[in-house]
């Protein structure tokens, strides 16, 4: 009878693979997930990148916005007259304080004008639900869609919002969505979103010009340019402002800048990242795991590829046949990673779409990522497998066919330490010259269970970091209960009427003006804290956690400005306010303090208020109480004041902070610690393994020389307990270092992160690899327990 | 040597032992139904073709393996009945193995062969006075890689006899040596009984080797045929095989 050896061969590979089922589904789960990651995170970053490219052109986002104190139609002329520029659009923003039906904390909000009629402009609006205005001076509002939704508006709802010194009763007529507003944090500071309390509300430009004084006239200009390159952009907005000077621009900002923009874009940086990181360390495992266990079965097959070979089979056929042992599980791990990746990429749209409001945000299946995804990973399981399979290709029949020569002997270069040597037990000296010997399995031992607690370390950084930042930003620096902001900068009346309102302890003035600071050939734009002398609810710290105290004259830099200024302490920066005189001063860097968020700076409110021509103001109002009880009484009477734009609250602030960031990192950190443990557990017991299949022998000798099973074991176990030691060790200095790295690499103007490990995450992560490489141990267990040892004994060397 | 039958002599006994393995869905009987005596001091040859039960029957002797039915006894202990761990102890302290293929740990040296054995006996050796005894103390430090078949079997015997058991069982000791190699092994096992005074069984295929036990022991599907008493056992180097 002739059968066909491609069957055979397929039926041998089958069988083989299903031998060793246990330590090959675990390759596959970690093929799975690089793979998976690969598909996911480039399909999320393409879902990403096509609605928000999509949504800002669709709907016009603007490139550029200048603020102004007060411009006429013949300015937003004058700027679309400008070269470069497209188009330009005047409207009204103003701060406002909504009052809401169903709360007694006022809300900070925005108010920003839209023509009287639904027309395609820039800044444009996706209509939700309900209609445009009624008519151009009518007292309506459009609002924020993710705002009214939180609230629990609808069209027919009418709201209380104060502008200027009236406060309107407003009718609610529609929602809406806007590309300006995808990402929505409160517009009077913080980092993370906190829809219920960001007031972004549309209303007619009529109404608002007359409400707001300005009539005839704009406080903002936004444009779309031809070339928005930020060199370009750049260069179009110095001219801008140039030729806007005369109404006062207070603020002139390129589209990166604008908040949800700059928060998107680095969402957006980040998913393109992870599109390459996880997939090269989780393939990367696969490949070199694979590698050693392919090369095991080779070795152990030996025989069995001589016969083959004498039998007839091609060099080709032999080789293939090797091969397909790592496609296989690249196949099935593929298969994996494709369900993975198309199950999680819902998932996570269904995330991003809670904090991104992007209308066009839909998981899309993209064949091409998959064909990649798949790609990479043959290619990676073939590299993997390669160096076996040329290794069964080249066996000679004959020599094949005889056994292997015994196990080459030698010392190793320990030994050369007779000192170290001969105090070692015969264990020692066995698991010492197993590793030794076996330099590649012991590499991959050592260098995955290094990946593993590496990645653990950071994982954990992330989360003291985030800790850190939020106890620092919001409790070290900050002491207030709350803050008042107010429309313009008042005298000492304002924080003696504050004082005097129910449950407010104490009061202490802040001055915040927005300036230019400039180096040469370096500037920033940010808003200066001006702050009283003894001051006790706002204490920059510097690099050792000291209040600094705040000079006379000159400035309190953060580290941050320093840097990007280039300036250290005892140089000087030149400065100029954008309101009051605007007056351009030379001020001396007194002290440099650290912060995490934002760019700011310090100085004491006086010399802050002579710089914008004043004696002493504050537009800041931050103060502590007597408790929360009596803040609806407080809250009704600030809603009173026309001053008040604005009432934040520190706790909020830090509650949203970690509801949101906090949340989703906590689910972040529960992924990658079981990763890291796949990983760990994956390598240890794919190592022990092979090691164990090359020594059931030793396993038979022990065995009947007297050794228990769990005497045995506990010799087998010593080379993976060390090498995971030592890799685990070194991977706590790794893990260190990644986290600084990535500290670095997260240096933006809106966030730093500080590189933080509690110390008990050393030991967090020390117990985990033990967890990880005790369950893999666990599981060799049962393999010991299954050796035929008295079989293992017959087979001649 | 003379060799006496009493009771109180008697270091092991298999009583009508037998042993079967089960194969997927038959039963496959290795051992029939052997009764044998293993006395005290004297050096039984088992011999029989292979398949006939005698590696089964020395499974059963050194404890690796219990009866399906009847018993084996060590003193007081019926091997059948007692726990793995009582079973694996009996290993430890009672009985050396020398097999055919040596079963060295390849990456030890000869010396700490030995020590695998010696660590954990009651009362071993030091492991070079086994290598003295063995006459190889000069390749302490070499690695089994390094060392002849016939000194690979001698550091074999050292590791059995350095734990100073009751029993040495040897498992076709000289059938992967060639003749004078496998003589000298004969020799030396017969020089460390006499010095040492262990009861040595010995099982082959090699009927002339028999000639040199006190008692052969002819083993055929799974049952003595017989059990013969040599009068005048011949010293190794009068065999030929």
């Amino acid at each position: 009878m002739v059968i066909s050896a491609g069957p055979i061969l397929l039926r041998k590979l089958l069988r083989d693979l299903w031998a060793r089922k246990t330590p090959l589904a675990v390759i596959i789960a970690i093929v799975a997930i690089g793979t998976g990651s690969l598909i996911m995170n480039a399909s999320i970053y393409r879902d990403l990148k096509f609605a928000r490219d999509d949504y800002y052109r669709e709907f016009r986002l603007a490139d550029l916005s200048v603020s102004l104190k007060r411009a006429p139609e013949s300015a937003v002329r004058l700027v679309e007259q400008t070269p470069g520029v497209a188009e330009a659009r005047g409207r009204v923003v103003l701060p406002a304080l909504l009052d809401l039906p169903n709360q007694s904390e006022p809300i900070t909000g925005l108010v920003i004008s839209m023509p009287e009629t639904n027309e395609p402009i820039l800044n444009d609006l996706l209509l939700r639900e309900g209609t445009w205005f009624s008519g151009p001076e009518q007292a309506e509002a459009i609002l924020n869609h993710r705002f009214a939704e939180a609230n629990g508006f609808v069209a027919g709802d009418r709201i209380k919002v104060l502008l200027l010194d009236e406060q309107h009763d407003v009718l609610v007529v529609g929602t809406a969505m806007s590309p300006e507003y995808v990402y929505l944090i409160p517009t009077d500071g913080g980092v993370a979103p906190d829809p219920a309390r960001t007031g972004i509300i549309y209303m007619p430009i009529k109404f608002l010009q007359r409400s707001g004084d300005l009539e005839g006239a704009f406080n903002q200009i936004v444009a779309r340019t031809f070339d928005s390159s930020p060199a370009a952009l750049d260069r179009v907005l110095n001219v801008i402002e140039d030729r806007l000077d005369a109404w006062g621009v207070t603020d002139a900002t390129p589209r990166r800048n604008f908040p949800s923009v700059s928060f998107l874009d680095s969402e957006i940086q980040g998913i393109r990242a992870s599109t390459t990181i996880m997939p090269t360390i989780f393939l990367g495992v696969a490949m070199l795991i694979l590698n050693v266990v392919i090369g095991r079965m080779v070795a152990q097959q030996r025989s069995v590829i001589g016969t083959l070979k004498a039998l007839g089979k091609s060099t080709t056929a032999i080789a293939l046949h090797y091969l397909c042992f790592g496609t296989f599980a690249a196949l099935l791990g593929a298969a994996g990673g494709v369900v993975l990746a198309y199950w999680l990429q819902g998932g996570m749209i269904a995330m991003y779409r809670q904090f991104y409001k992007l209308p066009n945000l839909e998981a899309r299946f993209y064949p091409e990522l998959y064909v990649l995804g798949v790609s990479v990973c043959l290619i990676a399981a073939a590299v993997g497998t390669i160096a076996a399979a040329r290794r069964a290709a080249s066996l000679h029949p004959a020599e094949a066919m005889r056994p292997p020569p015994p196990e080459k002997g030698g010392s190793i270069i320990l030994e050369r330490i007779p000192i170290f040597w001969s105090r070692l037990s015969f264990r020692r000296r066995l698991v010492l010259r197993a590793i030794f010997r076996n330099p590649f399995r012991s590499g991959v031992n050592f260098f995955t269970t290094l990946l593993a607690t590496a990645l653990l370390i950071t994982t954990f950084s992330m989360r003291d970091s985030l800790t850190y930042l939020m106890e620092y930003q919001f409790s070290a620096l900050s002491h207030e209960d709350l803050s008042v902001s107010l429309r313009e900068p008042v005298g000492e009346s304002g924080s003696r009427e504050i004082l005097s309102m129910p449950s407010i302890a104490t009061v202490e003035p802040q001055l915040n003006v927005v300036c230019d600071l400039s180096n040469g050939p370096f500037s920033r734009r940010l808003a200066i804290s001006g702050l009283p002398r003894g001051n006790r609810l706002s204490t920059p710290l510097d690099d050792l956690g000291q209040p600094v105290p705040i000079p006379d004259e000159g400035l309190v830099l953060t580290d941050k400005v320093a840097r990007l200024l280039d300036v250290e302490v005892g140089d000087s920066v030149s400065l100029r306010p954008l309101i009051g005189e605007r007056r351009r001063v030379q001020a001396p860097v007194i002290a440099i303090v650290k912060t995490y968020i934002g760019l700011s700076a310090y100085a004491d409110i006086q010399y802050l208020s002579r710089l914008i021509g004043e004696d002493y103001v504050a537009n800041s109002l931050l103060a502590t109480s007597f408790g929360s009880e009596g803040w609806n009484l407080l809250y009704n009477e600030l809603k009173k004041r026309p001053g008040v734009i604005g009432v934040a609250r520190r706790e909020r602030a830090l509650e949203q902070m970690e509801g949101t960031m906090g949340e989703t990192q906590g689910r972040v950190i529960v992924i990658l610690v079981m990763f890291s443990g796949l990983i760990a557990f994956g390598s240890v017991l794919n190592t022990a393994l092979v090691s164990l299949s090359e020594r059931e022998r030793e396993v038979g000798t022990f065995r009947v020389l007297g050794y228990t099973k769990g005497e045995v074991a506990a010799i087998l176990r010593g080379e993976q307990i060390i090498l995971s030691v030592m890799g685990t060790s070194v991977g706590m200095f790794a893990g260190t270092g990644l986290a600084l790295l990535i500290s670095k690499a997260y240096d933006t103007d809106l966030f730093r992160f500080p590189a933080t490990i509690l110390p008990i995450r050393y030991f967090h992560a020390a117990l985990l690899m033990v967890l990880f490489v005790a369950l893999a141990q666990a599981v060799v267990r049962v393999y010991i327990h299954k050796i035929n040892w008295l079989d293992a004994l017959k087979i001649k060397e | 040597m003379s060799v006496t039958t009493s009771q109180s002599s008697v270091i092991l006994s298999v009583q009508s032992a037998g042993r079967v393995y089960r194969m997927g869905e038959v039963d496959v009987p290795a051992l029939r139904d052997v009764t044998l005596d293993l006395q005290r001091g004297e050096l039984l040859v088992i011999i029989g073709p292979s398949g006939s039960g005698k590696s089964t029957l020395l499974n059963l002797i050194g404890g690796m393996d219990r009866p399906t039915s009847g018993h084996v006894r060590f003193g007081e202990m019926d091997l059948g009945v007692i726990s793995d761990r009582e079973l694996t102890r009996y290993r430890r302290f009672e009985i050396g193995f020398v097999f055919q293929f040596y079963n060295l740990v390849p990456s030890l040296t000869a010396l700490e062969n030995i020590q695998v054995a010696t660590e954990m006996a009651g009362d071993p050796m030091d492991p070079l006075e086994a290598l003295e005894l063995v006459d190889l103390v000069d390749r302490a430090d070499h690695f089994p890689s390094q060392l002849s078949g016939g000194e690979q079997q001698r550091i074999s015997i050292a590791r059995a006899i350095a734990k100073r058991p009751q029993i040495l069982l040897c498992d076709e000791p000289t059938g992967a040596l060639d003749i004078e190699t496998g003589q000298q092994i004969l020799n030396l096992l017969l020089r460390l009984r006499a010095e040492l005074g262990q009861t040595i069984s010995l099982i082959t295929h090699n009927a002339s080797i028999a000639h040199i036990g006190d008692r052969v022991a002819t083993l055929k599907d799974g049952i003595v045929e017989s059990i013969e008493i040599n009068e005048r056992p011949l010293r190794p180097e009068e065999v030929q095989w």
